[in-house]
């Protein structure tokens, strides 16, 4: 029996308005906690809903996001981060028949309004959505062939599969929108002509070229643009690369070049960037990846020139850097002309940054700045009433995730332009996050590893472009989901005037977190939800909000309530299991009343059995349960620190009392599962089936 | 606080075996908090009693209930309608003998029995430990003994200790449990630098100020004409 699937919205009622950091990170604020704690309960379908509740391409972000919630995870605080990007990954590629059964047919056209969209990248794309979803008509012009901007035709394979953003668009375009692809605005079609034809238009075009160098030889045979070789190896079609090829750039963009690069063959591939090691903009693990495929990488050094002869490659001069950033961190490179170096190569690829093309714009009223679209980033608007722009066009460089984000925002800015005449002013986003975990709660918190997965095997992998992260087993995932905290979901004083000020749950909290000021006060940021103080407070005044202790015996009596008691294979066993023990799907499920019935066995799942009040233990045998069973986590595998302890009280107590009211203490039982609850619990209940107890309360 | 502990589960039975429609009423104050009768303790006892008369083939209604004290009128009250309206035959309380007797007394024909042994004025001096402090003797003599109490805390409640039975600081009633209060009070004299008032012997105690003169009661005079 599952419980607590719901969304409860928690924080309006314990942290204010503040969201765990995860999700005040994430520019689109999934409800990370809430997804990852469904996934810890094997709904995997519900844990979907949630991210597609604001993330058009979860399967995208699943593969690459830079996940900023995992940056800001609070589990930092006791050892590592949670591994969320793995954990939404699971979650895409084991719901596929569920995404494809829930989606929506095509929204009707409601509105009389149409808007165009200029780009089919992620920030296009999501704003069409978002409008298509409020009725009006949308039309995509995308001058590439396939949708999905820098997803599609630059992030090389090996990180991101297109079946995955096929995925993630099938279910776009199934709103409704209409996409004209291959066709560029500009050359296909005017821009004149989309502002006729509809009322909005939106320039979502992205910084869809690289820039070049000011030094000489750059036009030379064997030089290529970052993003026009990525469209190429994006697209099958090879590019030649020399035996030696060097990629200028130190940031996530020149890492896929170099990377793609190493896969087309060359014997050597080098980066050289301006940044010394330490001030690359790349990710880390970007750059050891690209280390581990024997990239080498050459610190500190600015290129001077690109040596040819007769028109090809034959080397690049460099000459130091000595600093990339003036003392306002601004970028201002300054050389050492006296310290030079001449790497040998014959191809380079220049992966320096990019920039739009906004050509399209010449002759319109649209006032574009030294190559810069000027736009207002707080109304999205241009200097054209009607003309809106979003994604990388506007914000500059960044992830995909914050295109998803701006994407939200230009439908809001441009239904309301649609809508009034008017330009809307967003609010300032600036959101509350509940702080990190403080320090001493995290000293008193267990350490669990991270699950991490082995990717493939450098020599291996450069190979080809096939993908190098396997994906989460489903064992691995939940797992990974247990680390979650589930931050600010904990303890509250339910009912403050029952509330006696005893102290018990201020001794008893193993995280020091529960305080009495005349009544109980359990600050939400630092209670880590174990439940103990539900279960021993003698007022009962106690609920948690994630998995809430006051709600287990009506699930319990609403289970038993669908059982018909004579066809109830005896002895009747109620087994409450430590959710955590699950390495499947296969306890997890809700329970058909015939199965109970025909089993004599009914699961409550808890996260965590340290939760249960005496109160819990009893009740099932009022209910009609000839057995009860608790089942924890092996021997000193809790996720709590001190719960087997007090459970163990508790449970003897409660033997003591089942003796006096004639139940029989033995009835009860603590098991400590062996392994995964998978393969153990069944051997527990076997077992304790087994034991020849006169049946309890079998007559009731 | 009054400290009370639970009465063995198969007494409070027995006291009900008669009565179809039973109240259970906690206690929301100090028993309570000497985690004997509070909500908590009222659902584990109508729990049991429902599965134990359940056991012997004979279905009662439990109700439950848990109010903020059982020692004050206006608390009382919505108990007592309860009780007419819903015509219950019997009430079980998880207050301390007064909650008990207050509740008696009004209760008019329906009866009502502890569910609890009353046991002393005590403090936590441990998680899940409580110790007897006072007796409430009605006329305090501790400003002479260190604000310890040997009324209380003597076994013998000798006013003039220790006796011949106090051993390496424990009495000899129960050496494993008890501290000789009169070994507690020369130590902590001896820390406040007074030890020259053991020398003035205590006069025998007046008892009437305590149970011996008759029930007590105490008046405020700016509430209650005395
Ligand atoms: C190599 C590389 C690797 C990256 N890796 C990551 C990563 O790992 N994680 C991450 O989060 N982000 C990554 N990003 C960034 C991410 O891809 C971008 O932030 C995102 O794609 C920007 O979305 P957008 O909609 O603003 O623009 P784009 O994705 O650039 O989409 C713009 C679209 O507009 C089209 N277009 C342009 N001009 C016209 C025109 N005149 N007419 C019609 N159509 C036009 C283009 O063809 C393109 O499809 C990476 C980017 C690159 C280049
Ligand atoms: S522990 Fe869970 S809820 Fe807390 S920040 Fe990390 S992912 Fe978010
Ligand atoms: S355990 Fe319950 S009654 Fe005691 S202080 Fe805490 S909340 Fe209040
Ligand atoms: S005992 Fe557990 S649930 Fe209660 S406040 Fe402490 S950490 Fe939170
Ligand atoms: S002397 Fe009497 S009132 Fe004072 S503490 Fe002892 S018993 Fe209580």
């Amino acid at each position: 029996m599952p419980m607590d699937k719901s969304s409860p919205g928690f924080l309006n009622t314990i942290a204010g308005d503040a969201l765990p950091t995860c999700s005040a990170a994430c520019p689109v604020h999934t409800d990370t906690r809430e997804y990852v704690q469904r996934v810890s309960m094997g709904d995997y379908e519900g844990a979907l809903d949630i991210l597609l509740e604001v993330n058009p391409f979860p399967s995208v972000c699943g593969r690459i996001c830079h996940h900023p919630c995992e940056s800001h995870c609070r589990r930092a605080a006791i050892d590592e981060a949670v591994s969320l990007r793995m954990i939404k990954r699971f979650i895409v590629e084991n719901t596929r028949q569920y995404r494809i059964a829930r989606r929506k047919k095509a929204v009707q056209v409601s509105k009389d309004k149409s808007a165009a969209v200029i780009g089919g990248g992620p920030s296009g794309l999501t704003a069409a959505m978002d409008l298509a979803l409020r009725g009006y008509k949308v039309k995509v012009y995308e001058k590439d062939s396939k949708l999905g901007g820098m997803l599609a035709h630059a992030i090389p394979r090996y990180r991101l599969p297109p079946e995955a953003l096929a995925e993630d668009i099938e279910d776009i375009l199934a709103t409704g929108i209409e996409v004209h692809s291959g066709c560029t605005v500009g050359q296909d079609i005017s821009f004149e002509q989309l502002k006729k034809d509809n009322d909005a238009v939106l320039i979502a075009v992205g910084l869809a070229e690289s820039h070049s160098l000011p030094i000489p030889g750059t036009s030379g045979k064997g030089v290529f643009l970052g993003v026009t070789f990525l469209w190429d190896v994006a697209n099958g079609l090879c590019p030649e690369l020399g035996k030696r090829t060097l990629v200028i750039g130190g940031g996530n963009v020149a890492i896929d070049i170099a990377r793609a690069a190493k896969r087309l063959g060359p014997e050597k591939v080098y980066m050289a960037c301006l940044e010394s090691r330490d001030e690359m903009p790349a990710w880390k693990w970007e750059i050891d990846e690209a280390e581990e495929e024997g990239i080498e990488i050459l610190n500190s050094w600015g290129p001077k020139e690109i040596l040819e002869k007769d028109g090809a490659v034959t080397g690049v001069r460099f000459r130091r850097c000595s600093s990339v950033f003036d003392a306002q961190h601004r970028f201002s490179p300054t050389y050492d002309d006296s310290e030079t170096n001449t790497v040998a190569v014959d191809s380079v690829i220049l992966g320096i940054g990019q920039k739009a093309n906004l050509d399209f714009l010449a002759g319109s009223a649209v006032s574009v700045n030294g190559g810069r679209l000027i736009c207002d980033r707080e109304s999205m608007g241009t200097s054209e009433p009607g003309i809106f722009a979003c994604g990388e066009v506007m914000t500059g460089p960044g992830s995909a995730i914050q295109a998803v984000s701006t994407g939200h925002d230009a439908a809001k800015v441009v239904s309301h332009y649609l809508e009034t005449g008017k330009l809307l002013k967003l609010p300032n986003k600036k959101v509350l996050d509940i702080g990190e975990l403080p320090a001493v709660t995290a000293a008193n918190a267990r350490h669990f590893d991270r699950v991490c997965v082995e990717l493939s095997d450098p020599a291996e992998r450069i190979k080809d472009f096939s993908p190098i992260e396997p994906v989460y087993t489903e064992e691995e995932a939940l797992s990974e989901s247990r680390r979650c905290l589930s931050c600010a979901t904990g303890a509250h004083l339910q009912f403050p005037n029952h509330c006696a000020g005893c102290l018990t749950c201020v001794r008893i909290c193993p995280f020091g977190v529960a305080q009495v000021r005349r009544t109980a006060f359990m600050p939400p940021q630092q209670c880590q939800t174990c439940g103990l103080c539900a279960a021993e407070c003698p007022a009962f005044a106690i609920d948690t909000l994630r998995f809430p202790t006051s709600a287990m015996k009506t699930a319990v009596e609403d289970s038993v309530s669908a059982l018909d008691p004579g066809r109830i294979a005896r002895p009747f066993l109620i087994s409450y299991c430590c959710v955590n023990g699950t390495t499947s799907r296969k306890y997890l499920g809700e329970q058909s009343a015939e199965e109970i019935m025909e089993s004599g066995i009914l699961r409550v799942l808890v996260p965590c059995v340290g939760r249960l009040s005496m109160a819990d233990l009893i009740s099932p045998f009022e209910l009609g349960a000839d057995k009860v069973a608790v089942v924890s986590c092996p021997e000193d595998g809790c996720y709590y620190p001190r719960v087997e302890s007090w459970l163990d009280r508790r449970i003897k107590r409660t033997q003591k009392y089942l003796d006096q009211i004639g139940v029989g203490g033995e009835n009860l039982q603590l098991f400590n599962m062996e392994g995964s609850g998978d393969e153990s619990w069944p051997r527990i209940w076997e077992k304790f089936r087994a034991v020849n107890l006169e049946t309890a309360v079998g007559n009731l | 606080m009054i400290v009370a502990d639970p009465k063995p589960f198969l007494q409070v039975k027995g006291y009900l075996e008669d009565f179809q429609k039973i109240l259970v009423v906690g206690c929301g104050t100090c028993t309570t908090v000497c985690l004997s009768g509070g909500e908590a303790e009222v659902q584990i006892l109508a729990s049991g009693l429902r599965i134990a008369f359940g056991k012997d083939g004979r279905k009662k209604t439990i109700l439950e209930e848990c109010i903020q004290r059982q020692c004050d009128l206006e608390f009382v009250e919505p108990v007592l309608s309860r009780v007419e309206s819903e015509n219950i035959d019997a009430v079980v309380s998880l207050a301390c003998g007064v909650g008990v007797n207050f509740l008696a007394d009004r209760l008019g024909k329906t009866p009502i029995f502890p569910g609890l042994d009353t046991t002393f004025y005590g403090a936590n001096v441990e998680q899940g430990l409580w110790a007897e402090m006072c007796a409430g003797c009605g006329s305090c003599i501790i400003a002479h003994t260190g604000g310890i109490c040997p009324v209380a805390r003597c076994s013998k409640h000798l006013l003039n200790g220790p006796c011949g039975g106090s051993e390496k600081g424990r009495c000899e009633v129960d050496p494993a449990n008890i501290e000789c209060v009169w070994q507690l009070i020369y130590d902590r004299l001896k820390r406040l630098g007074r030890l020259e008032d053991l020398r003035h012997l205590l006069p025998a105690k007046d008892w009437s100020t305590a149970s011996d003169g008759g029930v007590r009661r105490s008046t405020r005079e700016q509430l209650y004409d005395i």
